[in-house]
């Protein structure tokens, strides 16, 4: 199980890569085989990386949320896996080649520098906590994915705007579908950072005795939770649409890399393992 | 092969010219009726406003280019139109002419989608007349073969390559579905006609016509099963609109700026499309630096035109390949044709024997004993032919000079000494 463990974090970035350039190639070329191609190539490696996953888990015993690593291994599965799953419900395919680049460099990252970890914190065996941590990896995730979605609007807008009439243009759909796609996808990142919260909320009061709601991370998870929220209400009810919106949620997820970067290194919080 | 054609088209003849000649299909009906009687066996007719295209087999094998213009120019008596303002095809280069035609890449606007639609027509027609055979039957199913294969395995027909298609692409890049969106088409001349069709063949949920003489628009609002309206009303009723397109001869600007402010405003900003198709333009162009607002005009659409044209003329010889496999596989199916009465008369000649032995015998075995020798008969004359059917269509389907499949056809007849009239089973 271990030389399958080593065997497919070599692997892994190679297949990640290989259906990057497929992408790539398509969006380029627009190749009839290509087309039909790359969806095969990232099932694929969707379904390698599920077994990696596995095998992970059941080799260390413990879910691969224990390292930072581990976790850009699982984030790196989230995005890609979100992506597959709306391309086969939207059947839009001509964006797959920027949402993957992401799945990639986080594969990358993971692969060069991820270590077999057998003696970590027995907190970090708990089931809730790996179903509290894959959630909220989905979340962001789907913010990722809303993000990209809103760069691409951004630069179609523009191009449509300037009449610039590129490849930009002519392979990406239209900006009501970015638009829907970004959309979409912060309402399902936003849905699964619910559910995280939840958990989060039952079960560290049991596992933390010096718990805290004022924490710094709790804090700014709150705050990127409430800020997708407004835009979805807005969105939903008030009418919010195109550029505004957009613009909106790319705030929300600088918001959270801020949140993710600065609040995790520099504040001190219980809510910290690695 | 005695297949002759002549063409007028955007090469040989001025529009004035070409629209001249258009036939009706009534007119086609009695050309049809003409030509059958004196110069051809079987062919057909392709007119449109862009070309006129008359193809057939000659009657006497002969290639007499006059045995069609005669008939054609004395049938409609156009001034100024002369025999040079025709191109003239035979044999090979007439099959080579009507795949090129098929597939679009003879068209004025290269990948012309619509031709092939209107060959299938063409030949519906001389079907309907009976001026189809056999052979004009497999050369119309290669050409549609040629057109359908060059849309579908190259980039051909892609993109728009007229102004109001251009609009209707950028449309498209803007709003997912145009069956939830409201259009309105101002002015109901030529262009404007053209977007609203586009528009209307997309599936747009509401189209609104309006012109400064209302008739007009009512009349192509009937005609597109859309909407209309007065001239006067298109201000207070632009925020109802998602797209705008514009296409009349008005000298000033028919929409300014503040009247597209105020539309954002009641829209509560959201996207609108103005295609300004008018020459000169019929919408403030400053209207694009407004937020949600997508304006074009000609020049920028043209942008996209000539884009298209230049990737279309990169796919010719794609689609060039495409027609030389079609003629490859059109002359190769056309060359058996020569050898398809030498088999039949091979085969003939050995039934004839099997049953003149046969009938010698019938009566001197029992019945059982005869159908045992008459199965056996068939089943060695079944494998006697067997391969020399086979390899006589192989030199067919292969050879690329006719001559060759002559040749054969000719030895084979000698060897059995079978001539085109008879066959003779007499032993002596």
């Amino acid at each position: 199980m271990l030389g399958a463990v080593h065997t497919l974090n070599i692997f892994l970035p190679v297949l990640y890569a290989a259906s990057f350039a497929v992408y790539y190639s398509d969006f380029i070329k627009q190749k009839n085989f290509l087309y039909n191609s790359k969806r095969i190539f990232l099932f694929i490696t969707l379904v390698l990386h599920t077994f990696y996953l596995l095998a992970r888990t059941i080799e260390f015993n413990h879910p691969p949320i224990t390292n930072k690593y581990e976790i850009f291994t699982v984030l790196s599965f989230a995005i890609a896996f979100s992506y597959f799953v709306l391309e086969l419900l939207s059947d839009i395919r001509g964006t797959g080649v920027f949402i993957i680049s992401f799945a990639l460099v986080f594969q990358v990252i993971s692969s060069l520098l991820i270590e077999d970890l057998i003696e970590v914190k027995e907190v970090l065996r708990n089931r809730l906590l790996g179903l509290h941590v894959i959630s909220a990896l989905l979340g962001y995730s789907g913010f990722i994915m809303s993000a990209v979605y809103g760069l691409l609007f951004t630069s179609l807008y523009k191009e449509i705007k300037l009449n610039k009439f590129g490849l930009i243009f002519e392979r990406l759909p239209s900006l009501e579908t970015l638009e829907k796609l970004s959309f979409y996808s912060v309402v399902i990142g936003f849905v699964l950072l619910t559910f995280s919260i939840i958990i989060g909320i039952i079960w560290l009061p049991e596992a933390f005795p010096n718990f805290s709601f004022f924490d710094p991370k709790l804090i700014s998870t709150f705050i990127v939770w409430f800020v997708f929220g407004f835009g979805i209400v807005m969105k939903t009810f008030f009418g919010w649409y195109g550029k505004k919106v957009i613009k909106f949620f790319l705030a929300g997820f600088i918001l959270m890399l801020l949140s993710m970067f600065l609040f995790n290194i520099l504040a001190d919080s219980f809510h910290s393992f690695y | 092969m005695n297949l002759i054609g002549i063409s007028i088209n955007h090469r040989t003849a001025s529009i004035e010219l070409r629209e001249a000649l258009h036939l009706s299909s009534d007119e086609i009906t009695e050309l049809t009726a003409l030509l059958k009687h004196s110069a051809l066996s079987s062919g057909f007719i392709l007119s449109t406003c862009n070309r006129t295209e008359i193809f057939g087999f000659t009657k006497d094998g002969k290639y007499n280019f006059e045995s069609l213009l005669n008939p054609l120019l004395s049938f409609k008596k156009i001034n100024g139109l002369s025999p040079e303002n025709f191109d003239k095809f035979f044999s090979c280069s007439a099959v080579k002419h009507i795949f090129k035609v098929a597939s679009g890449i003879d068209s004025l606007l290269i990948g012309d989608s619509q031709i092939l639609g209107q060959i299938k027509e063409a030949f519906q027609t001389s079907e309907d007349l009976s001026f189809i055979d056999s052979l004009t039957k497999r050369l119309f199913d290669s050409a549609v073969k040629a057109g359908r294969r060059a849309i579908k395995e190259t980039f051909i027909g892609q993109g728009a390559v007229t102004i109001s298609f251009a609009a209707v692409q950028v449309v498209q890049k803007i709003f997912s579905n145009l069956d939830s969106k409201t259009a309105l088409v101002i002015g109901a001349g030529e262009t404007g006609e053209l977007a609203a069709t586009h528009l209307s063949e997309k599936g747009i949920h509401k189209l609104v016509i309006t012109n400064r003489t209302l008739e007009k628009a009512e009349a192509l609002a009937r005609k597109l099963n859309a909407e209309s309206i007065a001239f006067e009303n298109i201000t207070d009723n632009l925020h109802l609109f998602d797209i705008v397109f514009s296409a009349t001869s008005s000298q000033s600007f028919i929409i300014g700026k503040g009247s597209v402010v105020q539309m954002m405003k009641k829209r509560r900003g959201t996207p609108v499309c103005l295609m300004d198709i008018a020459l000169p333009r019929d919408i403030d162009p400053s209207v694009r630096e407004l937020e949600n607002v997508f304006y074009h005009d000609i020049d920028s659409l043209n942008v996209i035109v000539k884009q298209n044209l230049k990737k279309r003329e990169s796919e010719l010889s794609k689609v060039d390949k495409i027609i030389i496999e079609e003629m490859i596989n059109f002359f190769s199916w056309y060359n058996t044709l020569e050898v398809i009465p030498t088999i039949v008369s091979v085969r003939d000649f050995f039934e004839s024997i099997a049953n003149d032995e046969l009938s010698k015998i019938k009566h001197k075995v029992t019945e059982a004993d005869y159908e045992k020798v008459e199965d056996m008969t068939r089943r060695l004359l079944g494998r006697l032919l067997h391969y020399p059917t086979i390899r006589l269509k192989e030199i067919a389907e292969l050879g690329k000079n006719p001559q060759e499949v002559i040749n054969h056809s000719v030895t084979v007849k000698n060897l059995f000494n079978l001539n085109e009239n008879s066959i003779t089973t007499d032993e002596s």
